[in-house]
């Protein structure tokens, strides 16, 4: 993680200066962060990658704005989350988080007996389906400290909050989650 | 689900969950870049507030007619829309890239010939800039109905004397308005049009197929000696000065060439 600022400023001041392979090469770094961000927000994997490139081509057009010496990468997840945000908005449905994304893929299961492994996979349908059933916001903080491993404070900056108000989000969300799979909240609240 | 979840077991689950999610499993750049190009292209049938099919049968017959409207009756080509707002400047697309007329030759350059920059400046009424990047000019002209400054660079260490301007570089120099289009520009398809940050704002990157390429006089018609072929071209705007840049080189090279200007 050190590394990674710096070299994210190289790439973004010499794309300020008219280098579009520079750009790509935010672009390709970090396309699957982008992708996953909008797929929380839409709940469609193909909507979610058209929102991710609608995002970055935003962000470029952006970048003169963009602040020396910040952090790229929740800069970038801002606007991609947006721009994922207005297309739901505009499509006036909830997410589904589909299932699939997380199953066609093993990780790791390969210790567990089948039974073990039914059973993780029953939970992983069912904690997406709870996470689907969770507010937008809550949402995607649970998604950008889990499936994104972003920091306290580049959480902050994605979510657009002060840094201390993260905890608490990210508290009262697992919270809201708990709820949902303990049958407790069965919709938005 | 039989049994109840603890935030420990949620976070497991969670991260779990977050090994297995797939990213897109193609590069996105080439479709970014695409979009980056289209970015400025507003779709003319977008100010109409119609729906798109219900203009194509409209669409391809003006698209037939465009170019003819565009040499005969400029106010018609005004209604379908420029692509780019900078200021002077008019941009069309057209459905076939244009070609060369048979007898096409190199440009001339229209105007007083000066020896300076510093001359042109007195006469222009603005600070003339050139690009440090190519050296001195071979010429400089100043027209003065518009006022336009044409900077030419007749061979240039590195950049192509280009089929379409005769010389290496040519670099013209106004000040637009969004009232008063001084310059236009024909693409079609096989034009590539491009935006790129520059300085704190955007320039515009034509490339590919060469484009059509000509200015308007006071009166807003096409003066038709300057109708010719363009190759490579970057457009931009600073400071209320609308800037041009023809040369064969590439995006990267002219935007570092127009970062030069002094």
């Amino acid at each position: 993680m050190e590394g990674r600022p710096a070299e994210d400023a190289v790439l973004v001041e010499r794309a300020q200066h008219g280098d579009t392979e520079a750009y790509g090469e935010l672009v390709r770094r970090y396309q699957a962060l982008a992708t996953r961000t909008a797929y929380v927000i839409t709940g469609l994997s193909t909507e979610a990658e058209d929102a991710a490139q609608d995002g970055f081509t935003k962000a470029y057009f952006a970048l003169g704005r963009f602040r020396t010496g910040a952090p790229f990468r929740p800069w970038l997840l801002r606007i991609v989350a947006n721009e994922a945000k207005n297309r739901r908005k505009a499509a006036g449905r909830r997410p589904t988080v589909d299932l699939s994304v997380a199953e066609d893929r093993p990780s790791g299961d390969t210790a567990l007996s089948p039974e073990e492994a039914a059973l993780a996979s029953e939970r992983r349908a069912f904690v997406l389906g709870a996470l689907g059933k969770l507010r937008e916001e809550d949402r995607l903080v649970i998604a950008y400290r889990y499936f994104m491993q972003l920091s306290e404070a580049e959480m902050a900056d994605a979510l657009g909050v002060a840094r201390g108000t993260v905890k608490s989000r990210l508290s009262r969300a697992i919270g809201r989650l708990r709820e949902i799979t303990a049958g407790q909240v069965r919709a938005d609240a | 689900m039989p049994d109840r979840l603890d935030d420990r077991d949620l976070e497991r689950i969670l991260t779990d969950i977050a090994t297995r999610l797939d990213g897109p499993k193609r590069d996105m750049w080439p479709a970014v870049r695409a979009r980056i190009g289209e970015r400025r292209i507003q779709p003319w049938w977008s100010r109409l507030g119609m729906d798109r099919r219900t203009l194509a049968p409209i669409a391809a017959t003006l698209a037939v007619i465009l170019v003819a409207a565009l040499l005969l009756t400029p106010r018609i080509a005004d209604a379908l829309g420029h692509l780019l707002s900078i200021p002077g400047v008019q941009i069309y697309q057209v459905p076939q890239s244009p070609t060369a007329r048979p007898n096409a030759s190199a440009p001339t350059f229209a105007g007083q010939r000066v020896a300076t920059a510093a001359e042109a400046s007195r006469i222009a009424g603005f600070t003339v800039r050139t690009p440090a990047a190519l050296g001195e000019p071979s010429a400089i002209y100043v027209e003065t109905a518009p006022v336009r400054v044409t900077i030419v660079y007749a061979s240039v260490k590195g950049i192509p004397v280009s089929a379409q301007a005769g010389v290496s570089a040519i670099v013209v120099e106004f000040k637009g308005t969004i009232e008063t289009q001084i310059m236009a520009k024909a693409i079609g398809p096989g034009t590539f049009l491009d935006a790129v940050p520059l300085g704190n704002g955007v320039a515009y990157y034509l490339s590919g197929q060469p484009h059509q390429f000509f200015f308007r006089d006071p009166a807003g018609n096409l003066q038709p000696e300057t109708l010719r072929l363009a190759g490579n071209t970057l457009l931009w705007e600073q400071d209320g000065y609308t800037y041009r840049l023809e040369a064969q080189v590439s995006r990267d090279e002219a935007v570092r060439i127009a970062s030069s200007f002094r």
